[in-house]
C-alpha cells in the first residue's frame, strides 16, 4: 500500500492524513508510519481524516497505538475534520473520550 | 428481496470485495445510511476476524450471502478455514489504551444478531439488522 502524505506545520507538528479506507490494510500502513514519525523525533502529530472514508477496528488500534507512542515520548496526536462515520464509530467504542475531533487540523494544536 | 452471492479465494482484495458486494446490494433499494453503516462496518470486523483467524494469513475459500428484505439484513459468511476459538458472550469493548480486541464488540453492538458456528471442514457466521428503525423514503 502506498504511504499517506504527511506534512510539517510551522508549529513543530507532523499532520498525516490517510485517504481511503483504514481497515486491515490501512490501519498497517498508518500504523508503521506513526511509529516512523515518533521514532523521527516527532512528537505531535495530527491525524488528519477528511479523506478517510471509512474506519473500523483495525484504524481505530493504528490511531490508539499512535496516541500511545507519542505520550510515551511527552507528545500527544489528535485527530481532525473528522467525517461522519469515523465519528459514529468513535461514539460507538467511546474513544471520542480519549480521540476528540478538532476542526482543522492547523488548529489541533492551539490550545 | 434481494441477494447477492460473492465467492473468493481470500487475499489481499478480499475486504474490498466483500465491500463492492454490499455496495451493489445497496445500489438495489433505498437503504438508511445508518444501516448501510452498520452493515459495512460488521462485515468489515467479521471478515477481517476470518482473514486472520480461520486462514492465519493464508488463501482459503471464502462464500459470502447478503439477503436484504423489507425488514432485515442478513449476511452469511462461510469459510473452509481452520476453526476459530471464539466467545460470543465474551464481547465486551476493552478499555479505552487498548490497540487491539474491538472487532467483535463492535460487530455485536451493531447487529441485532450475530452467530457463529463450526460445521463439517468449515466456519460459518451470521450477521443480520433489522431495518424497524427505517423510515421508507426517509434517512
Amino acid at each position: 500500500m502506498v504511504d499517506f502524505s504527511t506534512r510539517t506545520t510551522g508549529s513543530d507538528v507532523t499532520v498525516i492524513k490517510p485517504e481511503g479506507r483504514l481497515n486491515m490494510a490501512g490501519a498497517s500502513t498508518l500504523r508503521k508510519q506513526l511509529q516512523g514519525i515518533v521514532d523521527g523525533g516527532s512528537s505531535r502529530i495530527v491525524v488528519d481524516l477528511s479523506t478517510t472514508e471509512f474506519i473500523d477496528s483495525s484504524g481505530l488500534g493504528a490511531l490508539i497505538s499512535g496516541l500511545k507512542m507519542a505520550r510515551q515520548v511527552g507528545g500527544d496526536l489528535r485527530i481532525a475534520a473528522t467525517p461522519q462515520q469515523v465519528t459514529t464509530v468513535l461514539e460507538l467504542t467511546n474513544l471520542n473520550r480519549v480521540l476528540p475531533s478538532y476542526a482543522t487540523p492547523d488548529t489541533a494544536f492551539d490550545d | 428481496m434481494t441477494e447477492r452471492t460473492l465467492e473468493v479465494v481470500t487475499g489481499p482484495d478480499t475486504l474490498a470485495e466483500l465491500q463492492s458486494t454490499l455496495d451493489s446490494v445497496w445500489a438495489t433499494d433505498h437503504v438508511s445510511d445508518y444501516t448501510r453503516m452498520c452493515i459495512d462496518l460488521a462485515v468489515s470486523e467479521i471478515g477481517t476476524n476470518i482473514i486472520e483467524h480461520s486462514g492465519n494469513g493464508q488463501p482459503m475459500n471464502l462464500r459470502m450471502v447478503v439477503t436484504l428484505l423489507p425488514d432485515s439484513i442478513s449476511v452469511v459468511l462461510t469459510d473452509d478455514g481452520r476453526p476459530v476459538a471464539v466467545d460470543l458472550s465474551q464481547t465486551a469493548m476493552p478499555g479505552e489504551w487498548s490497540d487491539r480486541g474491538r472487532g467483535l464488540a463492535i460487530a455485536h453492538r451493531v447487529l441485532d444478531e450475530l452467530s457463529y458456528s463450526r460445521n463439517d471442514g468449515g466456519n460459518r457466521w451470521m450477521l443480520m439488522r433489522r431495518r424497524s428503525e427505517e423510515s421508507h423514503g426517509d434517512g
